[in-house]
């Protein structure tokens, strides 16, 4: 099989992959099926083996422990008043604001993402309480799925973000200083989202739900009591990361205790409301587990067959123009992010890229929140979207119909990616403006 | 020909693979293309934890780590990481030399075989401020991911913290953590001077990252090939201890121009230190195989 | 046979739940400790030996043993848009089929992962932590979790088969 060309080899593969979704295979179970097929067809390591290795390896990591317990706090805020609550809270506040209660996607997201460092456990835990809520509203379904598939994406670039660790080891840049890079991009995205519901809405301002709106101020300050928990849940977990006493993943069980502390102060949440939360989790957790177990071994399926870094190679050969060279590893990227997930596309096309990017002149630290953003778009692309795959484990709603939900919310990252190229200061300033 | 798939833990600006990356063009040369190997750096193939296992039941045939992750198994694996033993590359080649023949015997037990091993620069010390005495070192959160370490922080009286290594800047500009040890290459790869002031060259020890190859699977090559992955290593071995040699001072630099002040210990320093690292030595002694504290013995005359 | 097999799955389930309060509890602990030390001062610093690899292990056993209830529960995701539109008898057949690949896939893991297991116990691999855990242990969870999860995907196949239609109700497909 040697005679075949990578991308001929790339084009078999992902046919098999689509086929086998389309079949309903799980898509755990097919991601790892075309990975035994790579490596057996196209490589010489034994796959068996390899697998197991994969299996184990991959589930046991300390920054990964930080996914059920953020989802199982998700959980807790879904079956307490504290999730109800917080919507009565702030509805009286944006009725005037064209989307109204769709921000609370946006900017819940937001605020989540300087919490935890992956889209995913972003999505499980604000989705679980906005969606149903949302939904309950009245918002129109497309508008709910889009806003949150997109917004969590922010998870990877507002700091901290496993994305930005992950490059910043591979290709030792300064963490704190992606970190840093990332603020400007996260604010500049969020004002994106944001600006698309708001057009949105004004354009169809018939199918966003009326909130009351006769209140007066003193009845908005009444009525904004009920956000006091989960601003205390929100002061806590923050607080702990910042004041030092937690790391990241640390923040997620501390989130978890004070959402059930919270809860059970509240007075709707008891055993039987805990338990379902556990079972809950536990059964999301698993879920996405697996599904990372399947993409693992796809990453180092396509690390044996050499695929995407052969890709990565022949696209350095044009000696391209920074600018093309950028349009290219665009589609490259978003391509590779069709049946990758984003962290394995970093590592195994960086030690690639990043050579050529520099022999272009660009700055490294600008390339990592590119390619945040990239890989944020490969978050909501099918067939295979870890956002896509947790909203799905959320609501029962097929993956391809969250996909096109989310479609707009990709275009804007294409958009966001846009900006910083023509505006690289976006990126560049704040860490500049960190001295040296 | 064949094709040898070579994981790295570590990312391509640093020496160890830059390193490797001509051990493997050289490899290639000297065969004429009969040996590729294919270096996959930064995790991207197997994570660091499984590389060594990988390599043992030949999921690829060779592949490198960093050597006193196997002190759970052997002591003797983690004489090169014990604060004060050897601090110096002289006092490091010394050791290497006493260990390499126990490490090739208790890797072939796992049926691997050492090709070469290449130091990190010495290890130093980074802080807010200046740490004058060990007494200075009293009360501070100090970063300690291995039992080494936490032994460590408590005889010097500091309170150890974990931090995975991915958090150290946010748990540096947290105050989660407030002194760490590590080498200059670290200190400097990571822009140490975005959270630490004080770089302190107490040399505490000269760790080593290890290539082993799987044995049954270098048994089948040519015996020309054979003698030219020999050749290779004892090469790479050689310029990898000089490129970190010019690793350290070069490193040490970079963070000297970018505002971290570099401090020389004072005496009392050293000899606090030291005085640690002979009662963990003490300890380890307690608890060390035969093969370990032969290293040791040999090590020492 | 059917209970039993349920009430094995749902307590794997359950010890997995376990497994994810267990992590909870233990960083709420070293956090606690945390927030101690900043208060007391060195004299009241503790750190929980490891607890960064216990919370680990706790992961990699949540996450295996709660994947035959998982799947039981319809929760492992599928993407159904295309077959929901085929016959019955068509749905029926690619379930089998998907169930099929599925008990080969996994049923293929599982015997590696056995593999992986026997060669900790041979070599006495350990953590490398500053508690040295012996791998057998957490990774016996892994082969647990497999093979019940073969035992589940081979179970729905009979049970599918004899139904003559897909017995997982995805959860909330319409
Ligand atoms: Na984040
Ligand atoms: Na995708």
């Amino acid at each position: 099989m040697a005679e075949l060309s990578d991308p001929v080899i790339f084009g078999i593969l992902l046919t098999l992959l689509i086929a086998l979704l389309a079949a309903g295979v799980w898509v755990a179970l097919s991601l790892m099926i075309m990975a035994f097929v790579a490596i057996v067809a196209f490589s010489n390591a034994p796959a068996g083996l390899v697998l197991a290795t994969t299996l184990w390896g991959h589930s046991h990591s300390w920054p990964l422990a930080a996914l059920p317990l953020f989802i199982l706090m998700g959980e807790i805020l879904l079956r307490s008043r504290l999730s109800e609550d917080m919507f009565s809270g702030l509805a009286p506040w944006l009725t005037r604001l064209p989307g109204r209660l769709l921000h609370v996607n946006v900017l819940g997201c937001a605020i989540f993402a300087a919490v935890s460092g992956s889209s995913a456990a972003t999505a499980a835990t604000i989705g679980r309480m906005s969606v149903p809520e949302l939904k309950e509203r009245g918002y129109p379904e497309s508008l709910i799925l889009g806003t949150l598939a997109g917004s969590a994406t922010l998870g990877f670039l507002i700091p901290p973000s496993i994305i930005l660790i992950v490059y910043g080891v591979a290709t030792e840049q300064s963490i704190a200083r992606l970190f840093i890079a990332g603020v400007l991009p996260g604010i500049m995205l969020v004002c994106l989202f944001g600006g698309y519901v708001m057009v949105r809405a004004w354009m169809a301002p018939d199918t966003i739900p009326k909130e009351d709106d006769t209140m007066s101020l003193r009845e908005k300050i009444a009525a904004s009591r009920r956000l006091l928990p989960v601003m205390l849940l929100i002061v806590g977990v923050i607080g702990t990361i910042y004041t030092g006493v937690a790391s990241p993943t640390d923040a997620a069980a501390v989130g978890v205790v004070l959402a059930a502390v919270l809860a059970v102060m509240t007075g709707s949440f008891g055993r039987k409301e805990f338990i379902e939360a556990l079972m809950s989790a536990t059964r999301t957790s698993c879920m996405i587990a697996l599904i990372l177990f399947g993409a693992g071994f796809l990453a180092i399926a396509m690390g044996f067959t050499g695929i995407p870094r052969n890709l990565a190679t022949w696209i350095g050969t044009f000696d391209l123009s920074p600018h093309a060279l950028l349009t290219v590893l665009t589609v490259f990227f978003v391509l590779l992010g069709c049946f990758l997930d984003g962290i394995s596309v970093v590592v195994l096309t960086t030690s690639i890229i990043l050579p050529i990017v520099q022999a272009v002149g660009i700055d490294p630290l600008w390339f990592g929140i590119f390619l945040v953003l990239v890989v944020e778009m490969s978050q909501i692309t099918p067939p295979v979207g870890f956002n896509l795959f947790v909203i799905q484990g959320l609501t029962g709603i097929d993956i391809l119909r969250v996909a096109k939900a989310a479609l707009p919310f990709f275009l804007l990252l294409m958009l966001g990616l846009l900006l910083i190229t023509v505006f690289p200061g976006i990126v560049t300033m704040l860490p500049d403006a960190m001295g040296n | 020909a064949e094709t040898w798939d070579m994981p790295t833990p570590y990312g391509d600006a640093t020496f160890h693979t830059q390193n490797i990356r001509t051990f493997a063009e050289e490899v290639a040369a000297a065969t004429d293309g009969a040996l590729e190997i294919t270096v996959h750096s930064a995790n991207s193939l197997f994570p660091h934890a499984e590389i060594k296992n990988a390599v043992r039941s030949r999921q690829v045939p060779i592949g490198e780590f960093f050597l006193s992750r196997l002190s759970n198994d052997d002591l003797a694996y983690g004489l090169d990481s014990q604060p004060f033993v050897a601090t110096s590359y002289e006092d490091a080649a010394k050791l290497w030399a006493a260990q390499k023949p126990v490490v090739t015997e208790l890797l072939a037990k796992e049926g691997l075989m050492p090709l070469f091993s290449v130091p990190w620069p010495a290890q130093g010390l980074y802080t807010n401020g200046e740490i004058k005495t060990v007494d200075d070192l009293a009360g501070l959160r100090f970063r300690a991911y291995n039992a080494a370490l936490e032994e460590f922080a408590a005889l010097a009286k500091a309170a150890p913290v974990q931090i995975e290594a991915a958090d150290i800047p946010q748990a540096f500009s947290t105050s989660q953590v407030e002194a760490m040890i590590t080498s200059p290459s670290t200190g400097a790869n990571s822009k140490a001077w975005d959270f630490v002031t004080h770089y302190t060259a107490i040399d505490a020890w000269v760790p080593k990252n290890i290539v082993v190859v799987n044995q049954r699977v270098f048994d089948r090559l040519d015996p020309a090939v054979q003698e030219a992955v020999m050749t290779a290593a004892a090469a790479a071995e050689t310029r990898g201890w000089e490129m970190s040699k010019e690793e350290a001072a070069a490193k040490t630099k970079v963070m000297e121009e970018n505002g971290i002040t570099i401090v020389q210990p004072s005496a009392e320093l050293v000899s606090g230190l030291q005085a640690i690292g002979a009662a963990m030595l003490e300890n380890w002694n307690e608890k060390a195989s035969d093969e370990a504290k032969a290293i040791l013995e040999a090590y020492n005359q | 046979m059917r209970r039993v097999l349920d009430a094995l799955y749902t307590a794997a389930g359950g010890l997995a739940a376990l497994c994810i309060l267990a992590i909870c509890l233990l960083i709420s602990a070293q956090v606690g400790l945390n927030i101690l030390a900043r208060v007391g001062g060195p004299a009241l610093s503790f750190t929980i030996p490891s607890y960064a690899d216990f919370a680990g292990f706790g992961l990699a056993a949540a996450s295996f043993l709660a994947m035959a209830y998982t799947l039981r529960a319809g929760a492992h995701i599928r993407v159904n848009l295309l077959v929901s539109r085929l016959p019955q008898g068509a749905q029926w057949v690619a379930e089998m089929l998907s169930l099929a690949l599925g008990t080969a896939m996994v049923g293929y893991a599982t015997w590696f992962s056995v593999q992986l297991l026997m060669e900790s116990l041979h070599y006495g691999d350990t953590s490398p932590g500053i508690i040295a855990v012996p791998l057998w242990i957490p990774q016996l969870t892994m082969v647990t979790g497999l093979v019940l999860l073969t035992v589940a995907l081979l179970d729905t196949l009979v049970e599918s088969l004899r139904n003559r239609a897909p017995v997982i109700i995805d959860f909330g497909s319409e």
